[in-house]
């Protein structure tokens, strides 16, 4: 089944292969189902969707440019860790896709809270369509979003669910937090990252057959309330960004 | 804009405060959907709200929630009361600190943990180890490996460092009598083909390379097949040369074995390999299965 991120990724023509996108034109033309599921979504998202961009004059690229190295500088020295390779062995069949997310999943709007706070945002902004970092398609911040409202969603409707469907779910939900969490890595953005690497214990025991109704209960209504806090958090964060421009 | 993290605090602040509101679920859920709130207002504003929900007479539940809240609040305040919290709680209130610590990734908070994790019992230095995962700190689960005082403590830290990826510290690690299947067992987590290669084809150790040929099965790849074909077609023990067949098994390398059959000239060898095949489920072992009908290799 394809997923809602992948439909995302193939709606900003971003993250794909030509292979991938032409496999996903076969599906949409001979899937009733997925082509109404791509249609909602098209229709979603183009209500999100920015105004025009204008270019931005070069002195003021260059001082995006600059502060772009100021932060990377900053973080660099409050990390001492170094980003380690793969975690697990799935993300491997990942890696592709994750490569391409590489260019940025728009957590941008985590870096304040890890020690970058003293980058000049202002000087980042020029008008109502840059009010992120360059290099950044603000898609990847509302594929997180999407995978973070999925898996609310799908949480919450798990007890529908036969066990099986229950695991299998589950198992997908783990894939694309990896997937998410490898990209949050790659993207200098570690706050998200470990919040991601923390789910999926959570996940996991969820998915296991051996837990008892009620402790899955408790650990359904933590990570409701965990995806909650990450996404009004995302939310708040990209609001005041757009308010500081 | 403001009004509204203003009417949140607001709500939080009655709600925490009044102890006259009973302890039933809607109170309960009120409360988290306040904390839940908490993390649109000012750092500065959010804390004393929180410390003060962790200090009260609040169930569990609300207490976790608002130690997940402090984790994402960005003052060393914040860090310490987790940490405190960690130290000093009990059950379940005391992994969940560990676990936001882990999640908030402060550097001392995490340095923290070590004390916690040497006074602790065996759920206590799980905690830990997990949120060393979630930051990443592999530098700590290396260290808690490396001086573990006992078995079960090398095994966690060992498989925590294989989760983590951290192939070059588990072939760094030192020494250890019996070790080797727990570093082997971590490098299959890790996905370490290098790792398990050099133990797999080394048959000083037998015991040791079983554990290898399995990891490779389970690392599988285009890279781990030939390998298990050499180390089978190399060797004449029966036990390496069933775990290399059992890894080419889990490593779906169904046309690797069919050559095996093929090759082989020993009819017991190519029933076994005949089995493997039909049990792998693949087109191949119809092309055994006629060979072996019509006489053929």
């Amino acid at each position: 089944m394809i997923s809602e991120e992948n439909l995302t990724l193939y709606y900003y023509d971003d993250g794909l292969t030509p292979a991938e996108r032409n496999e996903f034109e076969t599906a949409l033309e001979s899937d009733a189902v997925l082509a109404a599921r791509y249609a909602a979504l098209s229709r979603e998202l183009q209500q999100w969707s920015e105004p025009e961009i204008v270019p931005a004059p070069s002195h003021l690229k260059q001082r995006w440019h600059d502060s772009i190295d100021q932060a990377a500088k900053s973080e660099r020295a409050s990390e001492r860790r170094s980003h380690k390779p793969l975690h697990f062995m799935s993300f491997i069949w990942g890696v592709g896709l994750t490569a391409a997310l590489a260019l940025g999943i728009g957590v941008v709007v985590f870096l304040a809270d890890d020690g970058t706070r003293d980058i000049p945002i202002d000087d980042m902004t020029v008008d109502a369509g840059a009010d992120r970092a360059p290099g950044i398609p603000a898609s990847f911040t509302r594929g997180l979003q999407v995978h973070l409202q999925d898996s609310q969603w799908e949480l919450a409707n798990l007890n529908n669910d036969t066990q099986v469907d229950r695991t299998s779910l589950l198992i997908q939900i783990i894939d694309q937090n990896r997937m998410f969490e490898r990209s949050a890595d790659q993207n200098n953005a570690p706050q998200v990252a470990r919040l991601l690497r923390a789910f999926e214990p959570i996940l996991l025991r969820l998915a296991s057959n051996d837990i008892a109704p009620a402790d899955a209960e408790a650990l359904r209504s933590q990570l409701a309330f965990e995806l909650n806090v990450m996404l009004t958090k995302i939310a708040n964060d990209t609001s005041n960004k757009s308010h500081s421009t | 804009m403001h009004l509204f993290p203003k009417l949140i605090l607001a709500t939080l602040a009655l709600t925490i405060s009044g102890t006259a509101i009973a302890q039933s679920d809607d109170a309960e859920q009120l409360k988290i959907a306040a904390l839940e709130a908490l993390v649109s207002a000012p750092d500065e504003k959010a804390l004393p709200i929180v410390s003060k929900v962790l200090a009260g007479d609040h169930s569990d539940e609300v207490k976790s929630r608002a130690l997940f809240v402090l984790s994402q609040i960005d003052l060393p305040e914040s860090q310490a009361i987790l940490l405190d919290t960690a130290r000093t709680a009990e059950g379940d209130l005391k992994h969940q600190a560990i676990r936001m610590i882990g999640i908030g990734g402060n550097p001392d908070a995490l340095k923290g943990l070590a004390e916690i994790y040497s006074n602790g019992d065996a759920n206590t230095k799980e905690s830990v180890l997990h949120a060393y995962m979630i930051s990443d700190d592999v530098d700590s689960v290396y260290a808690l490996a490396a001086s573990a005082v006992s078995d079960e403590e090398f095994e966690s830290a060992v498989h925590t460092l294989g989760v983590m990826g951290a192939t070059d510290r588990l072939r760094s690690l030192p020494d250890r009598p019996g070790a080797s299947e727990s570093i082997i067992h971590a490098l299959a987590i890790a996905g370490d083909y290098e790792g398990l290669r050099a133990y797999a084809v080394d048959a000083s150790n037998p015991e040791r390379q079983l554990e290898a040929i399995h990891g490779l099965g389970i690392v599988g790849g285009e890279e781990v097949g030939p390998t298990l074909i050499e180390i089978y077609r190399g060797t004449d023990n029966n036990d390496v040369r069933e775990a290399a067949l059992h890894g080419l098994f889990v490593a779906d390398h169904d046309t690797l074995v069919l050559e095996l059959f093929r090759e082989s000239t020993n009819s017991e060898e190519k029933a076994d390999l005949l089995r493997i095949l039909v049990m792998m489920d693949s087109d191949a072992a119809i092309e055994a299965i006629d060979a072996a009908l019509a006489g053929g290799p």
